[in-house]
């Protein structure tokens, strides 16, 4: 009988110790092969209670599962882990260090046997070095000992902190910190929307990196939701004749760790009070701003358009500036149909204006109170391009079937720059 | 379409190939005069753009006469038709920079600056604009005399105006 002792820091629970003694009844460890007592901690920031201990490759192989889930009780819950990057050069020498007899330690698992129990031990970090563990098993002999933290009977928040702060000494995008915490709070609300109105397909999930994606982040989702919502909360309180004379600040969700582990307080507070699933024009205004996007995309990856065929242009509707504004007009326009209606229209494209968003004018974009540096409208997420292109969908809502040329930019530029420079004292 | 920053570098490479003669004691003029007028098109391309910007501003939120002044069109006055009695925007009617300048400062500088023409870069202005002129409009009596000293002077003093106006209407400081 091994000897199951709670550390001084260790509050007693015996359900924990319950479960505790149940995995070393099952799975051989270092320890209890030579009757050395365990230790129970206690996370002082989290509660979470961990063992320390050593495990076999083979048991590794064996026993650990990748496909770790945070919330249990939903069968759609979000990928938790990135990806594994199994050509990358760290991966690879990983797998030959361990081929070498490389000893792993700090492995952090969860032991949980509600899904998958054949696997009961849910990797939260150190995934990479589990799965070269694993490749060294299969090319030889190496069942050598690695170290493992072990975490029992887990709340979801609990889960989703040792999935965030196992993940912070390897590099994982602020996308895939987003995705773990927009589950943890708001279940797969935002993934359904995102399906819904076909920014992923049906059996997508957000991308693990945003950037080096082409599909929407939970991120820019996020602030397309967020926008619509501000967007329309202002129309409300404007006449139609005030629509055009207000500086507009379309707002840039935060994300990752950007002011702690913790979800933006605006959009926090936006899905408390809205039902994203079941606002029909919000979904509406999705589905029209996906068609933007296809439209671009298709009109980008036609040969004959005659513009360079680079990410950035296809993925003009993507780029912040252009979400975040494009939504909060759509919000905006929710009391002023005809103009909303304008909106949702795909800008007409020309010869000289192959795609609607006309991406490789709008890069090239500069205004006189712009630095040297300025890298274009829409270009960047900055409040000041923001605030811009708000104002170019604004002013091309004014009339059906608008062109966004350089007119267009540049009224909408002068606008927004005219209007600060008016608004003495505005900064 | 050329920018002011366009304006003052090909003043600029002017400039430089100029001094770059009269080490020779070549002639300079030749490059002395376009890097002059780049400089002063420099302004002038700033503050159009300038007043352009609060041109397309909706049409209620000035003045008819303001907006005339930012247009640059006369205000005709209707004696016809279904607008009889009233005053509309009717042709082009061009105003001078330095009055441009003035207005823009006066409208829509902060803290309530005006233009003080005893400043010395008013009289730098003036004496710029003399040369301009004179250069433009030429007269047998109106000799114009050039260097290099006073053509970079003269770019000096459009740098000067634009970041002038700049830091009072858009309270920002331009870098060339």
């Amino acid at each position: 009988m091994i000897k199951i002792i709670f550390n001084e820091r260790a509050k007693e629970n015996e359900l924990v110790r319950a479960s505790v003694d149940q995995f070393l009844t099952l799975v051989p460890t270092l320890e209890s092969l030579h009757q050395l007592p365990i230790f129970i901690f206690q996370d002082g920031a989290s509660g979470a209670y961990y063992i320390k201990c050593s495990l076999l490759a083979q048991n590794t192989a064996d026993l650990c599962d990748l496909d770790a889930k945070l919330d249990l009780e939903n069968p759609e819950t979000y990928r938790a882990n990135r990806e594994l990057l199994l050509t990358n050069r760290t991966y690879l020498k990983m797998v030959s260090d361990a081929i070498n007899g490389r000893e792993f330690n700090d492995i952090i698992v969860e032991h949980n046997t509600d899904y998958n129990p054949i696997k009961p031990l849910k990797v939260w970090g150190g995934q990479h070095r589990v799965n070269a563990i694993g490749q060294s098993i299969t090319k030889g002999k190496n069942n050598r000992y690695h170290g493992f933290r072990i975490y029992f009977n887990l709340t979801k928040s609990q889960r989703t902190e040792v999935a965030l702060i196992s993940n912070t000494n390897i590099s994982v995008s602020n996308d895939t910190f987003d995705r773990m915490i927009e589950e943890t709070k708001f279940g797969n609300k935002l993934l359904k929307w995102c399906q819904l109105v076909g920014f992923l397909n049906g059996n997508e999930d957000f991308p693990d990196v945003g950037s080096r994606s082409e599909k929407i982040s939970v991120k820019r989702a996020r602030s397309f939701v967020v926008n619509y919502y501000l967007g329309k909360q202002k129309g409300e309180q404007l006449s139609p004749d005030e629509l055009d004379k207000n500086i507009y600040e379309p707002y840039l969700v935060q994300t990752g760790t950007a002011g702690g582990i913790s979800v933006d307080p605006t959009y926090e507070k936006i899905m408390s009070e809205n039902d994203i699933l079941n606002d029909s024009a919000l979904i509406l205004a999705g589905e029209r701003f996906r068609a933007l996007h296809n439209a671009q995309v298709r009109a980008i990856t036609e040969p004959s358009s005659g513009v360079k065929n680079t990410k950035a242009f296809r993925n003009k509707a993507f780029v912040e500036s252009v979400l975040c504004g494009w939504s909060y007009v759509a919000g905006l326009l929710q009391n002023h149909p005809e103009r909303l209606e304008n909106h949702y229209r795909i800008p007409k494209t020309t010869k000289a204006v192959p795609d609607p968003l006309n991406a490789e004018e709008m890069s090239k974009y500069k205004h006189d109170s712009d630095d040297p540096t300025y890298r274009g409208l829409g270009t960047r997420s900055a409040l000041k391009d923001r605030q811009r292109i708000a104002q170019l969908f604004l002013a091309k809502s004014l009339e059906k079937s608008v062109v966004i040329d350089k007119r267009l930019m540049d009224r909408a530029v002068s606008t927004v720059v005219g209007l600060i420079s008016l608004s003495k004292g505005y900064v | 379409m050329l920018t002011y920053r366009d304006y003052l570098t090909l003043a600029e490479k002017y400039l430089l190939l100029a001094e770059e003669k009269s080490k020779t004691q070549e002639e300079t003029n030749w490059l002395l005069i376009p890097a002059t007028i780049l400089a002063w098109s420099a302004i002038e391309s700033f503050i159009n753009n300038m007043l352009d910007d609060f041109g397309f501003l909706p049409e209620s939120m000035f003045q008819l006469h303001e907006r005339a002044f930012l247009l640059e069109t006369r205000i005709r006055f209707v004696d016809r038709g279904n607008e009889l009695g009233c005053f509309t925007l009717d042709g082009a009617e061009y105003r001078r920079l330095e009055d441009k300048i003035a207005f823009l400062i006066a409208k829509f500088g902060h803290a309530r600056l005006r233009v003080r023409k005893g400043d010395t870069l008013w009289q730098d202005f003036e004496d710029f604009k003399e040369t301009r002129n004179r250069l433009v409009h030429p007269r047998r009596e109106k000799e114009v005399t050039l260097d290099i000293m006073k053509a970079r002077k003269y770019i000096d003093t459009s740098k000067n105006t634009i970041q002038f106006v700049s830091q009072h209407v858009w309270k920002k400081k331009i870098e060339f």
